[in-house]
């Protein structure tokens, strides 16, 4: 039986970056994935905004750690992710909406974000051809921004394998063998792999994992869709975030990739639970009125595909991180709520801290604990 | 440039209209393509790709890839699905286009929803005939394709069809049988026809998401079941310099000739010796435009073999065991080199020819464009493929699928309806490969007066000669007992010429003893415009194009009913029997350069030709990063172009091969709506189509 100091479920969002963390540690890693290669569950779906403009404190936490270490990427380890520090702009067209943004402000200044409101002008300046008409502004955070979620996963692929992490695709995970209330195995349908530590990445799945050891993690996934047009000129940098709901959708959001093209997804509501990644017809009719009643200037762009994928939610919105209380040795990182991608790479490092150091500051763990009351909701999702 | 002339084809008509392309005031006519109108007047490189400034030509002209993307009055559209229209500001594409400042808001709506028992998704011969089966069966259909016209590759055909006369109208040409469906189809109230309709998406929530181009709009159809008719796509080969304008498909160029009558080359090199490489060879020549040589890396010709012979001694050389080496120019086309390969199919330099060409014809094989389908059994709802979107065989084959398809569809909508038997065995027999050949000595002179000799040795799907003769004396034989098998000419003959003016493979002749000592009178069929007068020497040829010596005409005639002439030759008697045709080709044109040109790059042949990832660099990725699933090389955007990888697709798993991984390793990328780019202004039906 092969055996690895820690072996990671899933080969997406969290998992790829944990393995690298734990690896260029000098932990032994291995990483089990029922995929066939890496970032090919919703690591791959996440349309590639990178941001720490939330408004909870342990993921604006995670997000500056997230976007500090992708700074680094190209100029450090080589690993071109498509990066484009383009900013986040939520611009406003209803006083209610501009209100609520201003009013999140100087909680997000006080946790370190850099961030503030702009005026029309200045959104038209950004974002050119945007709509002027009742424009009131927008929070404007320059040091957020959007990359290839296909490149990000390749990078951390690479460099953890580099690190000596070891990948198990095709894999699936059956169960867990538990000794004297710790884990000992992870039993896949390719047989056992002993270990000291699990760490439960396995996204949209996270639940059904933690129910192999009896945990139940309240992460229940709805399925966003999501588009991409052909590639154009350069025309605007930030991912635009438009909160004001419609009659079918909440928010929408789009951003210009460093490739060109315009990368785009929408919120509908009722929500779409379950985990069900076919298209379906009602996206493009949702979302694409709604962009060029903002940006009229789309017009003439040509939508290219669409995918679909899940946010596995958790019931306030915020990530579940840290250990299963009954099951030493077993660790949760799931509930990204539709943004590991995002979340990641920063949290990575907090999670390797605490398998490695046995670190755990308050700030996160107590934010993030699976036994933490879910009733509050964040304001920003 | 324009094609003026065609033994079969009528020249278009068309009102001239002025446009320009980069500046220059050119003349094209109206409603033709753009893409023909610009090939008409000599421009073959419609954009710069943004990687090393390439220019890019023509691939598919299928509305298919988006390699003759240009700039129309401002935005990038695909010249080959484009009506020209007077007045059209054109432009070269250079790198990514730039989004016109148009900023002012309009209303959107939502889109229009149809509702039908059956959607199939392309009226070919396939799709057509389906739709009359399930029209018949009292369904609604939707018959949608992306053409302006029914049909679908029919059209492109000039030639007569092989197959059965009672099933697929063999002896028929492809753009008559076209037209013969077209009206069927029309005829049936209860099929509602979407031309200019291209089926963009099949969702999992059981509607089709359609796009017209021309109304500038998008319309969902809500269905219970889905015929998937979409025909195959061209399949195509890596070799250095395969990314330059003037290496196309065979079916574009087919597109190009037969469909919008321009003269796209002059001179044609074509890889592949299957029937649609040998079919494009002999419609290059019906168009005027010279063909150096056919190759296949095969020992042996894939396609019928009465199609080789007709070529052969036509003027054509086939070269088999030979490969493409490159393709060498700067920004065109302008030579190709071939070699003969060893038993490894590795190419042997010191063979190696260099043509001068300026097309270089890909006709490697088809695949089968069955992305709906497999949307349909990822949705769970009725689906059925049929003609080539299931298995790539010829349209007659299709036409009878097309049939059992659409009963196949009625019954899993609940029809009680049969499905005779013997349709599935006609089917199968239509799709057969070619046969055994069986050697045939030529009786002559056998009696007084014409007889017929059959110059067709090999087994293929195929009856119209035992179908026209008026004294049935031509009747297959042999062991299969279907019309695989061979016809004999046994009993009176008439020389009425029916066998030799209806027979595909030009493989009837008719002879008969002249008055004139050692002396003979040949018939031949000839489907090329002429000026032959009596007396007038011919190059005749034997039915592999071997050399006969000469022949005398002594008078010509010309069936309107079947665009074919009859060419009555005075030949000597000893070869009378023998003469299967007459060449038409210069042999001169078919030589190679006197040197050899081994100047290329073998890693430089382009694999995704939308963002132009190299095979070198795909090889490099998979090998620094084990890569055995294609989905990982969406990270070198191998496959993330405007096609949806519809040709590299195809070309990865042998390119990963040759990297080293095995092919049981390989999996495939995962397929995406929409098959088409979709500007966002018709996907809002904010109105402001052009029809």
């Amino acid at each position: 039986m092969k055996n690895y100091d820690v072996i990671i479920v899933g080969a997406g969002s969290v998992g790829l970056p944990l393995a690298y963390r734990l690896a260029a540690r000098g932990v032994s890693v291995g990483v089990i994935d029922e995929l066939s290669s890496p970032g090919q569950g919703q690591n791959k779906a996440a349309i590639g905004g990178i941001r720490a403009t939330h408004s909870d404190r342990a993921k604006i936490r995670i997000g500056i750690a997230s976007l500090e270490f992708i700074r680094r990427l190209e100029p450090e380890f080589g690993q071109d992710v498509d990066y484009v520090e383009g900013g986040y702009l939520f611009p406003a067209y209803d006083e209610k909406i501009a209100e609520g943004l201003q009013s999140l402000l100087p909680y997000q200044k006080r946790h370190g974000l850099n961030i503030d409101w702009i005026g029309p002008e200045e959104v038209q300046e950004i974002v050119p051809g945007i709509r002027a008409e009742g424009l009131l502004g927008g929070t404007f955070s320059p040091e957020d921004g959007h990359l290839s979620s296909l490149k990000l996963a390749g990078a951390f692929y690479r460099l953890a394998r580099q690190a000596g992490a070891e990948f198990h695709f095709e894999t699936k995970v059956t169960g867990f063998d538990v000794a004297n209330g710790r884990v000992t195995a992870v039993l896949t349908d390719k047989g056992s792999f002993g270990c000291g530590t699990v760490v439960n990445a396995a996204g949209g799945f996270g639940r059904e994992v933690g129910q192999m050891i009896g945990a139940d993690l309240p992460v229940y996934p709805d399925s966003h869709e999501a588009g991409v047009t052909e590639p154009i000129q350069p025309l605007f940098n930030p991912m635009l975030v438009d909160i004001a709901p419609d009659e079918h959708s909440d928010n929408y959001y789009f951003y210009q990739a460093k490739e060109g093209g315009i990368v785009f997804c929408i919120t509908p509501r009722p929500k779409r639970m379950g985990t069900d990644r076919r298209s379906t017809s009602e996206f493009l009719p949702m979302v694409i009125p709604r962009m060029l009643s903002l940006y009229p200037r789309l017009r003439n762009i040509r939508v290219r595909r669409v995918w679909r994928g899940l946010y596995p939610m958790t019931p306030d919105g915020k990530p579940i991180v840290g250990f299963d209380r009954n099951v030493a040795g077993f660790f949760h990182a799931v509930g990204m709520c539709g943004q590991g991608l995002m979340l990641g790479p920063g949290l990575a490092e907090i999670v390797a801290a605490a398998i490695v150091d046995g670190e755990q500051p308050e700030e996160i763990f107590a934010d993030l604990s699976p036994y933490r009351d879910f009733s509050g909701e964040e304001l920003l999702k | 440039m324009r094609i003026t002339q065609h033994p079969i084809l009528e020249p278009k008509p068309g009102r001239e209209v002025a446009f320009t392309f980069d500046g220059r005031t050119l003349v094209g006519r109206e409603g033709e393509m753009v893409s023909s109108a610009l090939f008409a007047n000599g421009i073959r490189t419609f954009s710069r790709h943004r990687v090393g400034d390439a220019p890019q030509g023509i691939f598919c002209a299928n509305g298919q890839c988006a390699q003759c993307t240009v700039l129309i009055d401002g935005l990038p559209m695909k010249s080959c699905i484009t009506p020209l229209r007077e007045g059209m500001e054109i432009k070269t594409l250079v790198h990514f286009p730039e989004l016109p400042a148009d900023d002012e808001p309009r209303q959107a709506h939502k889109p229009q929803e149809l509702t039908c028992d059956v959607l199939v998704v392309g009226a070919g011969p396939s799709g057509i005939t389906a739709a009359i089966e399930l029209a018949e069966a009292g369904y609604s259909v939707i018959l949608a394709d992306d053409k302006d016209h029914l049909g679908g590759k029919l059209v492109l055909q000039t030639h007569k069809f092989f197959g059965s006369m009672a099933d697929c109208y063999a002896g028929t040409r492809g753009t008559d049988i076209a037209r013969i469906l077209e009206q069927e189809a029309r005829a049936r109230k209860n099929i509602t026809i979407m031309t200019d309709s291209v089926v963009a998406g099949v969702y999992a929530d059981g509607k089709a998401g359609i796009y017209q181009p021309n109304e500038e709009r998008y319309l969902l159809v809500s269905f219970r079941g889905v015929v998937v008719a979409t025909g195959a796509r061209e399949r195509s080969l890596v070799f250095p310099g395969n990314d330059l304008p003037g290496v196309f498909g065979a079916g574009a160029f087919q597109t190009l000739v037969n469909r919008d009558l321009v003269r796209s080359s002059e001179r044609v090199l074509i890889v592949g010796c299957g029937n649609v490489g040998l079919i494009a060879a002999y419609h290059a020549l019906q168009a005027g435009i010279n063909v150096v040589g056919l190759i296949d890396i095969a020992p042996r010709i894939s396609g019928y073999r009465v199609h080789a012979d007709k070529i052969k001694r036509m003027g054509v050389p086939i070269y088999l065991s030979h490969t493409l080496v490159s393709v060498q120019g700067e920004g065109k086309v302008e030579k190709a080199t071939i070699a003969q390969v060893d038993e490894h199919w590795n190419p042997l330099l010191q063979t190696a020819k260099t043509f001068a060409v300026d097309t270089v014809l890909i006709a490697v094989g088809l695949s089968s464009v069955d992305e709906f389908y497999n949307a349909g059994v990822e949705a769970g709802f009725p689906v059925l493929k049929t003609g080539d979107a299931n298995e790539i065989a010829e349209a007659s084959s299709a036409m009878m699928g097309g049939r059992i398809t659409g009963r196949q569809m009625a019954r899993l909508l609940g029809s009680d309806l049969e499905i005779p038997q013997e349709w599935f065995e006609k089917a199968e027999i239509l799709k057969s490969h070619p046969g055994q050949v069986f050697p045939r000595t030529h009786k002559w002179p056998a009696e007084e007066g014409w007889q017929p000799v059959i110059h067709c040795y090999q087994e293929i799907p195929c009856n119209p000669c035992t179908t026209v003769c008026p004294h049935n004396s031509i009747q297959l034989t042999g062991k299969t007992g279907t019309i695989m098998d061979l016809p004999e000419f046994s009993g009176k003959c008439i020389g009425c010429g029916m066998c030799v003016l209806i027979c595909p493979g030009l493989a009837i002749t008719l002879v008969r003893e002249s008055h004139k000592d050692g002396l003979a009178e040949l018939v031949l069929p000839y489907e090329f415009e002429h000026s032959f007068q009596p007396g007038d020497q011919v190059a005749l040829r034997d039915v592999e194009g071997g050399d006969l010596g000469s022949g005398t005409v002594l008078s010509t005639r010309f069936s309107k009913k079947h665009r074919t002439h009859l060419l009555t030759i005075e030949v000597d008697a000893a070869i009378a029997a023998r003469t299967a045709g007459i060449l038409v080709q210069d042999p001169a044109v078919t030589e190679p350069l006197p040197e050899a040109d081994l100047t290329y790059v073998p890693d430089n042949a382009i694999v995704c030709r939308c963002e132009r990832v190299s095979v070198g660099e795909i090889k490099r990725f998979v090998q620094e990063n084990e890569v055995t699933d294609l989905n990982q090389l969406k990270q070198i955007r191998a496959a993330m172009g405007a096609c949806g990888g519809k040709t590299c697709l195809d070309l990865l798993p042998r390119v990963l091969m040759q990297a080293g991984v095995p092919k049981e390793a390989i999996r495939p990328a995962t397929y995406r709506p929409l098959t088409v780019e979709i500007p966002m202004k018709a996907l809002a039906n904010q109105g402001g189509g052009k029809a």
